[in-house]
């Protein structure tokens, strides 16, 4: 079968991957975009919501006119999009493996930036297989991009971004949330979604978790517990609720069995999302013609996956072609407005984990 | 459009994912597991988990929640690790 080349390939189209084509491709380098959906965008195609922060970063914008902008741009720069293809497998001679529907063949490129993202952790409790336990973002997937309302009575589990903006966006829809639920002692959100959500009256449990899903083909109740100061469960302060969807918002892992294949040294690092391909300052992995970004690279958030591909995308450009003004200025400012973002007190985390990537 | 569930005929917008179309039409369990038999619904929606594999116009172990409806498909529960 006939091998596709390209000068870089990237993996993946959402906001880290297709602002890593573009930088790329916008500097002169000869770009190709693998992605498994129908259309680009990645996630941000089921974000209704609107982005905050500075102007340079989309403030104000909904997710998904983001991805109309980005797909826009890649259209304009007319970069190479192969769609509805999923890159199987990592092979000898720096090889991708890339399944479209039936037919399966090759691609080579010079250098990879993998952006292939996250997915939704899942947690342990009794009848956690039910149907009706779903992630949060499916829900939000189902309900947003597809228009079907997945059911009428709502348990969110985490109360993180995605555990606050979820429901919010089904009390939109109509759906009744009966509460959130949250382990930690304090909210894991920014206190703007938190604050939203108390005031249409849902109520946060706080030191909560869930124990037990009851149903018989699907979900129909939910006992929750209070826990202790080991998180251990509170005997005598089970509650029953009546809920026929359980949304789990508990977090994201990145997605790197890929890299493994391609050899790239992998760290555990539980504040960036715990299994993580090691990276440098300009994204690149411990194999010199791979680079990562976005929720691949430390689970973060869309703005700063962006920022993360404009340099992972300038930085493959430089060791292919060397530096030159253009490729220097994409990469200092995308570093300038990612330092700024991740001074927020709600990214100590993240920089603490961040100093955790040593070579 | 029409398609078809275990034989009971049901409507649903083509190109849309069929375990959309499945939800929209009241149906959650989508398979049966393997050893247990306990009935399986989707989880994450987005092609990773593996959740919702059902048999599709005889074919086992497609992922419903990518793949797209089309008229008079024939999607079926999926038992355990399905049959070619």
């Amino acid at each position: 079968m006939t091998e596709q080349a390209s000068d870089i390939c990237v993996i993946g189209g959402g906001p880290a991957g297709l602002e890593a084509a573009i930088a790329a491709r916008e500097l002169g380098a000869h770009v190709m975009i693998i992605d498994d959906n129908p259309v680009l965008g990645g996630q941000l195609i089921k974000q209704t919501h609107k982005f905050f922060g500075s102007k340079a970063h989309y403030c104000g914008v909904r997710g998904v006119d983001i991805a109309k902008i980005l797909t826009d741009r890649v259209n304009e720069l007319k970069i190479d999009v192969v769609n509805n293809a999923t890159v199987v497998g990592y092979y000898d001679d720096h090889l991708l493996g890339v399944l479209k529907q039936d037919t399966f063949f090759p691609i080579k490129a010079k250098r990879y930036i993998f952006a292939t993202g996250a997915s939704e952790n899942m947690l342990a409790f009794e009848n956690s297989d039910l149907p009706g336990v779903y992630g949060a973002g499916a829900v939000q997937t189902m309900m947003n991009v597809y228009g079907v309302v997945p059911g009428k009575k709502a348990l969110v589990i985490g109360s993180g971004n995605i555990g606050l903006i979820v429901p919010y966006q089904l009390l939109q829809a109509g759906v009744e949330v009966v509460a959130i639920v949250e382990i930690l002692d304090k909210v894991g959100g920014y206190y703007v979604h938190a604050a939203k959500i108390k005031r249409a009256g849902v109520p946060i449990y706080l030191k909560h978790t869930i124990i037990e899903a009851k149903g018989r083909d699907s979900v129909e109740t939910a006992v929750i517990t209070e826990v202790g100061s080991k998180y251990e469960c509170l005997l005598g302060t089970e509650k029953t609720i009546e809920c026929d969807i359980i949304l789990i918002a508990i977090g994201l892992s990145p997605l790197c069995e890929l890299l493994y294949q391609a050899g790239c040294r992998i760290d555990y690092i539980p504040e960036l999302g715990g299994h993580v391909p090691f990276h440098n300052e300009d994204m690149m992995t411990s194999q010199q013609h791979i680079f990562v970004c976005g929720d691949l690279a430390c689970i973060e958030e869309a703005s700063t996956a962006m920022l993360e591909g404009k340099i992972a995308g300038a930085k493959a450009y430089e060791t292919l072609y060397g530096e030159n003004e253009k490729s220097n200025e994409i990469a200092s400012q995308a570093e300038k407005e990612l330092s700024i973002i991740r001074s927020s007190p709600y990214e100590e985390r993240i920089l603490f984990g961040r100093k955790k990537l040593t070579p | 459009m029409k398609f078809y569930f275990e034989d009971q005929e049901l409507e649903g917008y083509e190109g849309i994912p069929i375990a959309a179309a499945l939800h929209a039409a009241g149906i959650k369990v989508l398979s049966i597991s393997e050893r247990y038999k306990r009935p399986r619904g989707f989880f994450c929606a987005v092609g990773k988990c593996s959740s919702c594999l059902m048999e599709v116009d005889g074919t086992p172990n497609v992922m419903v929640c990518m793949e797209p409806l089309k008229k008079g498909m024939k999607v079926r529960r999926q038992k355990g690790r399905g049959h070619l």
